[in-house]
């Protein structure tokens, strides 16, 4: 018949049950009822001891390799792992191959995910091929769905032209979404430059290969006007370049990925390719620094960054080794895990939720009678142990494997499906 | 101790300090092995060593290859100047098909920083660095550091001044973390785009002054300067030229004479004569660069018998 969450903690920051313990029942694709104690009835019953239940969460960046890299992750096994990992929706990243950067490149998109509980939006590239050279036809993607427009991890080194996109996209309030790297400054690094890469003798990402191409960004964004999100920050210098274009009244809002609260460039035992990522994960100053950004609002959301990768692309020599963690799986339980003295939960669903549909123009009801289901059920205060066998991620290339994170999954809710786990 | 704490040799950074001074110690009996007029004793006999070289080399391998041979092992050489990756086949699938012919210890080079600890992680068998990009270079570290010692009589104290491109080097690395663990004092000197940036996190002295480096120093262990680091078409430079690179960091005779003191000179060479180091220098009495080729076999025995002894043959 329909769920009855059985005695189940509300969290939603923009609700008045905030923080309180309710029956919460949905029927047909709907919150029908929210209060003390609701009868069971015929409704399946959901009954976990630290269970909650928030607005659905949506991660704004992710890989998936539909089409061209379908061995990496398809469509299919990209929106399981999103679910599995507590999202409902999810911003998938243009690097395809082709490019998705035209009107039928994001009609295959959606059409593929039409069918799943997850909500896939996609992301169109900033330029034709995300080449650098020419802008895309934003607008004709933007009509078709796309939410949000860059060329992802692909270097946009011509300032004239992230000029001309930001000033394009003024036309329809488009969102551009910044990846601060600058590869012309150390090129070839693989591991944040300190200490750790000095002893390792790799060759190192400097903090300021992303602090100058944020920094251009924001002159750029100063001048044109425009509407930027930039998709994730890693060093302390990025935070304070965002605070002060933030408290300037610029449009600008940035994220932080999951696994760079978790991980420091200390980590770097062994030459492990499972931690090579870039942004590189940065010094244990670095990390306070993003935490505090985190607490003041500096930054806006917590994503996953989610790059799946066939093991013959890790299980190489460390320079050779691709960057990205099969991260989206462990995203909620890495950040609730970094963050347990520095944020309320309330505040770490924000972050994953009202947040990210807030800065992409996708918002959903909240938790209150009447709101269509579009929900998240996890346990913040429950251990797991990562399997990478147990992902539904293609990508096993995770760095916590056999690690016991914080916060489980119990299953994710949109209209009238649900995936329970 | 009588044996090392580790089952590979991967860097000088994964040894105990007694597992350096077990490695001088045996190779003090090697030392007087090839000295001998019989110079080869069977201690590897029925070993079979593979040596792995991934990018070139001419003399690290030819003293590995005496090294195994004094030692009666069975040596079969690979060379692949270009990558594995290159041909298509992947690291682990070349070591194995190797492995597969029945090898028991490999000693290889490889132009990746970490190659050999990778391939520790994924192959069942002991693997020797013998260079990994710019990671590390052990038996070079073992082989300067025994070279101190026997000249100086002990590591402990001595001032160690390594000497050029820090940046590029395995060598300056491995050597740093080997005389900190013997307990010397190291500084680096080099222009500022040839010292990594963060050096200091190691525990090492920097300098940019040549002259100040040699008034401070017990031993400078001079390295090659690489011509490649002028700079190509594709690259941006580190240094304009050799020329001006020599002005400021060359080394003659009259610069060791103002200091008024003896200064041990040491070169993993090949050397560059005239560049960074003038011929007066590197054949000085207090130069001991031949001394470390000759140490360099008897060190790589010792390394390679004391891992061998781990291998467990039925």
């Amino acid at each position: 018949m329909g769920i009855l969450l059985k005695s189940v903690q509300i969290i939603d920051p923009t609700s008045k049950l905030n923080n309180a313990n309710r029956d919460v029942l949905i029927q047909r694709g709907k919150i029908v009822k929210i209060a003390a104690n609701i009868p069971a009835e015929k409704n399946t019953v959901i009954k976990e001891k630290g269970l909650c239940v928030s607005p659905g969460w949506m991660d704004t960046c992710a890989l998936f390799g539909d089409p061209g890299f379908e061995h990496k992750e398809d469509i299919s096994s990209g929106l399981n792992a999103t679910a599995h990992g507590g999202f409902t929706a999810v911003v998938t990243m243009p690097l395809t191959y082709p490019v998705v950067d035209n009107k039928a490149s994001v009609e295959y998109a959606k059409f593929k995910s039409s069918t799943h509980l997850v909500q896939l939006l996609p992301a169109g590239a900033l330029s034709k091929k995300a080449q650098g050279m020419q802008l895309a036809e934003m607008l004709d993607m933007h009509h078709t769905g796309a939410v949000a427009f860059t060329d992802y991890k692909e270097p946009i080194n011509n300032p004239e032209l992230m000029h001309r996109a930001l000033e394009y996209s003024k036309n329809f309030n488009g969102l551009i979404l910044s990846f601060p790297f600058d590869n012309t400054i150390s090129p070839d690094g693989v591991w944040h430059e300190g200490g750790a890469s000095v002893a390792h003798g790799v060759k190192g990402m400097p903090s300021i290969s992303e602090e100058m191409r944020l920094s251009r960004d924001i002159e750029i964004l100063r001048y044109t006007g425009g509407k930027m999100h930039v998709l994730m920050i890693s060093t302390a210098g990025s935070v304070d370049l965002i605070k002060k274009a933030k408290k300037e009244g610029l449009n600008i809002t940035c994220g932080v990925a999951a696994h760079q609260l978790h991980y420091s460039d200390q980590d770097m035992n062994a030459f492990d390719s499972d931690r090579k990522v870039n942004p590189p994960f940065r010094a244990k100053s670095d990390i306070k620094a993003l935490k505090r950004g985190l607490k003041d609002g500096t930054i806006d959301v917590i994503c996953s960054d989610h790059n799946a990768h066939e093991i013959e692309s890790k299980c190489c020599e460390f320079q050779y080794a691709a960057f990205g963690i099969s991260s989206i799986e462990t995203t909620f339980a890495t950040a609730n895990g970094a963050l347990q003295d520095v944020l309320t939960p309330d505040e770490i669903i924000g972050k994953i939720s009202t947040n990210p549909r807030d800065i992409f123009g996708c918002p959903i009801e909240g938790i209150q009678e009447g709101a269509e289901a579009n929900l998240t059920l996890f346990n913040p205060t429950a251990k797991f142990q990562v399997h990478k066998a147990d992902f539904k991620s293609k990508g096993k290339n995770t760095p916590f494997e056999g690690q016991e994170l914080l916060g489980t999954i119990k299953g994710v809710i949109r209209g009238t499906s649900e995936i329970l786990y | 101790m009588s044996k090392l704490s580790v089952d590979h040799l991967l860097g000088i950074k994964y040894l105990l300090k007694e597992d350096i001074d077990l490695i001088f110690d045996t190779a003090q009996n090697f030392k007087e092995v090839i000295n001998r007029p019989i110079r080869k004793v069977p201690s590897l006999r029925d070993i079979t060593v593979a040596n792995l070289f991934f990018e070139n080399s001419t003399r690290t391998k030819l003293s590995f290859e005496l090294a195994e041979k004094r030692l009666s092992a069975d040596v079969v050489n690979f060379s692949a100047a270009s990558s594995s990756v290159k041909k298509g086949e992947t690291l682990i699938d070349t070591v194995n098909n190797i492995l597969s012919m029945k090898v028991d210890m490999v000693v290889m080079r490889h132009p990746n920083p970490g190659a050999p600890v990778f391939l520790s992680r994924h192959v069942n068998t002991t693997i020797i660095n013998a260079g990994d990009g710019t990671h590390e270079h052990p038996t070079q570290a073992l082989l300067d550091a025994y070279s101190m010692q026997e000249k100086l009589g002990d590591i402990k104290g001595a001032k160690v001044c390594i000497v050029g491109d820090i940046k590029h080097s395995r060598v300056a690395l491995s050597n740093i973390f080997c005389l900190q663990k013997l307990g010397a004092e190291v500084m680096v000197c080099g222009p500022t785009t040839l010292i990594p940036k963060h050096i200091e996190s190691l525990g090492v002295k920097v300098s940019h002054n040549i002259k100040e480096a040699l008034g401070w120093c017990d031993v400078a262990n001079v390295l090659r300067i690489q011509l490649e680091r002028q700079g190509d078409e594709k690259d941006v430079s580190f240094f304009p030229s050799l020329r001006e690179y020599t002005q400021q960091f060359g080394i003659n005779g009259e610069m060791i004479a103002n200091t008024g003191r003896k200064i041990v000179i040491m070169h993993p060479g090949p050397i560059n004569r005239g560049v960074e180091i003038t011929s007066d220098v590197a054949d000085s009495a207090e130069s001991v660069i031949l001394d470390q080729v000759e140490n360099g076999v008897a060190v790589r025995m010792a390394v390679l018998y004391l891992l061998a002894s781990g291998i467990g043959r039925n």
